[in-house]
């Protein structure tokens, strides 16, 4: 009896070294991310989650599963459309059986850039961020357990999470940190204007370098950094958005200060990222520069550069074009695959 | 054979027998239920529509007329105390087995049963108000019961969007017009859970409740019941008096923010600091 426990023991030994053996096998390296000159600092959550082959594979696949929602119909995709700077180009998100969301879908690039997610700033972990989606009634209105219950049996997702993470078994935390491993590879730095800074032969029109110079001296108090926010909150005048759900960055932090104070929005890509504004106001940015010229609303906390210059931004026929016609040059063709 | 299986026979009897007379002589533990009575002042709350003669009016020191059509609470982190000062904690981690949505428009939700306490005298009984950050997270996977019970649509406890629970959900009727207002109440913070000091932005919404008892509830034979008071009177006459307007009857919202809504959270749980019991106080405590 006693011979036969040994043999057992021993067995099971072998047989959980021979398992670890074949994990170890698995090559899944790191994925070096290449950080663009004059880039900020990474998210220090980046440390923790960094993006290796399988994980990035798993997580767009997981990005782009219908299986995420009630009725199986919409995936993170249908909102963040990687043609169009992964965002929708409607004015609030839309999401499961037509409900519509209170707010833009925002773009998803450089987020590994970021300290802050969503137009409020709620979230400060990319990891933290799928769950929203996946329980919010206007979005994809189930579960965590139920999206692990539908992909469970899926021999491509387990042969995945067996790469990404050497071993088949789908947790909630794994699904969490694949896309946000994905969404970390997301880095948007190959515009006509980063090519023009590296001086790869690129130059800038006469229009795009007077848009250049009126918008370091006009907008980027705010759109500033190479990734054009300064990641700050600003209450900027906009018109309110109706739903009484809306109080802005006020809705996290509690501070009167915040109130309807939203992130300045990065400008890379925005030629694909219309319509504009929280919950997409302005249809094109022609319409976001004429309401800055022409006067904001006020508001007690309106943000103190606005409020010192007459609450707007004086701005001429020409600088608008010039303007646009420099922003056009943050258009990244690459990044949205084109 | 036969010899043997009448020894153990004999030998199951006996224990079952030994640990029935045990059960009745000396237990070592046994249960306590609390009840919450949901009241303006004294009266306990009925609830009702807009025009609903029914409904359970109140008066504010401010004179403000109102009644309510939803009341709902967290209630989670529960401890009671002995009176040599021992702390006994129930489930205090474990959303699944012990905490609860309070619910006046759910008679059943109004007690809750702690099963299991140790024998022994308590003076003493602490709560939170909402759930603790720590395991504020709305993780379905460790606690799938609490997450049905607190999602369920016609409990609706959650900020999807905060990734929290909500921690109550008031809402009702105000002035002569009847106005609708809602107060809803949640943490949005952001950090390691337990460690206040890695918390970067947001608002503490959790309340940790400290009630004395009327008379030590005694554990032994019988199974206490404690009925814990909160008088909703407090809601808007508590701490800060509040008077209802368009700019805060609605909470959080894009009228008032959440400046407002802690000005709630301190009327019904205390502000956390020398106030630790807000609206709450034990009404009785019966020991047969």
């Amino acid at each position: 009896m006693k011979t036969v426990l040994w043999v057992l023991t021993a067995l099971l030994i072998a047989m959980s070294c021979s398992k670890r053996e074949g994990n170890e096998s698995i090559n899944n390296p790191e994925i070096s991310l290449e950080i663009p000159a004059e880039f900020p600092a990474l998210n220090s959550s980046v440390a923790q989650n960094r993006p290796t082959i399988y994980g990035v594979e798993l997580g767009e696949k997981l990005f782009h599963e219908k299986r995420f929602s009630g009725n199986n119909t919409i995936s993170c995709a249908s909102c963040h459309n990687p043609a169009l700077a992964f965002s929708d180009g409607k004015q609030q998100a839309v999401g499961i059986y037509g409900r519509t969301g209170f707010r833009n879908t925002p773009a998803i690039q450089n987020m590994a850039f970021m300290k802050f997610y969503n137009w409020d700033g709620n979230i400060l972990q990319l990891e933290k961020q799928p769950l929203v989606p996946i329980i919010t009634h206007e979005e994809m209105n189930s579960s965590i357990l139920e999206v692990i219950g539908k992909i469970a049996g899926d021999a491509d997702y387990k042969k995945l999470f067996q790469k990404a993470f050497g071993d088949a078994s789908i947790t909630a935390d794994r699904i969490y940190r694949s896309i946000a491993q994905y969404e970390y590879t997301l880095i948007s730095a190959n515009s006509k204007y980063d090519r023009v800074k590296r001086n790869e032969g690129d130059q800038f029109t006469a229009e795009e370098a007077r848009g250049y110079a009126t918008f370091k001296s006009k907008c980027a108090s705010c759109h500033s950094t190479a990734l054009f926010t300064d990641q700050s909150f600003r209450n900027v005048g906009f018109p309110l958005n109706p739903n009484a759900e809306e109080a802005g960055r006020g809705r996290v932090t509690g501070r009167p200060a915040d109130q309807m104070a939203f992130r300045v929005p990065s400008l890379r890509n925005a030629m694909y990222t219309a319509p504009y504004g929280s919950f997409g106001q302005f249809p094109t940015l022609r319409s976001v520069l004429d309401y800055f010229d022409k006067g904001v609303l006020d508001a007690e906390n309106l943000d103190p550069i606005l409020k010192e210059n007459g609450n707007r931004i004086p701005l001429t026929a020409q600088e608008k074009l010039d303007i646009i016609a420099f922003i056009e040059t943050l258009s990244d063709p690459t990044f949205i695959g084109k | 054979m036969k010899k043997t299986t009448n020894y153990l026979i004999l030998v199951a009897v006996s224990c079952v027998m030994i640990a029935c007379s045990k059960n009745e002589h000396s237990p070592v533990a046994n249960n306590i239920s609390l009840h919450f009575n949901n009241t303006f002042k004294n009266n306990t709350i009925v609830l009702g529509g807009a025009n609903s003669v029914d409904a359970s009016s109140n008066i504010s020191d401010s004179a403000q007329v109102h009644h309510l059509s939803e009341l709902k609470y967290v209630v989670s982190n529960i401890r009671l105390v002995k009176a040599d000062g021992t702390e006994v904690p129930y489930n205090v981690n474990d959303l699944d087995k012990g905490a609860t949505v309070v619910n006046q428009a759910k008679p059943a939700s109004l007690d809750y049963v702690l099963t299991n306490i140790p024998v022994g005298k308590y003076r003493q009984l602490k709560f939170g108000l909402g759930v603790k950050q720590e395991i504020n997270t709305l993780d379905q996977v460790r606690f799938p019961a609490f997450y049905a019970a607190a999602g369920a649509n016609d409990t609706d406890m959650m900020w999807q969007w905060a990734t929290g629970y909500r921690f109550t959900k008031i809402e009702g009727f105000f002035g002569s017009e009847n106005k609708a207002f809602q107060v809803h109440t949640g943490s949005t913070l952001n950090g390691e859970g337990g460690k206040p000091e890695t918390y970067t932005q947001g608002v503490d919404a959790y309340r940790d409740i400290t009630l004395d008892l009327t008379a030590a509830a005694v554990v032994g034979n019988n199974a206490p019941k404690i009925t814990v008071k909160a008088d909703f009177d407090k809601l808007l006459s508590g701490q800060t008096k509040v008077i209802l307007t368009a700019k805060n009857a609605i909470t959080p919202s894009l009228h008032s923010s959440m400046a407002a809504m802690e000005v709630f959270v301190n009327n019904i749980g205390g502000n956390g600091k020398e106030n630790k019991s807000g609206m709450f106080s034990v009404e009785r405590v019966e020991n047969d």
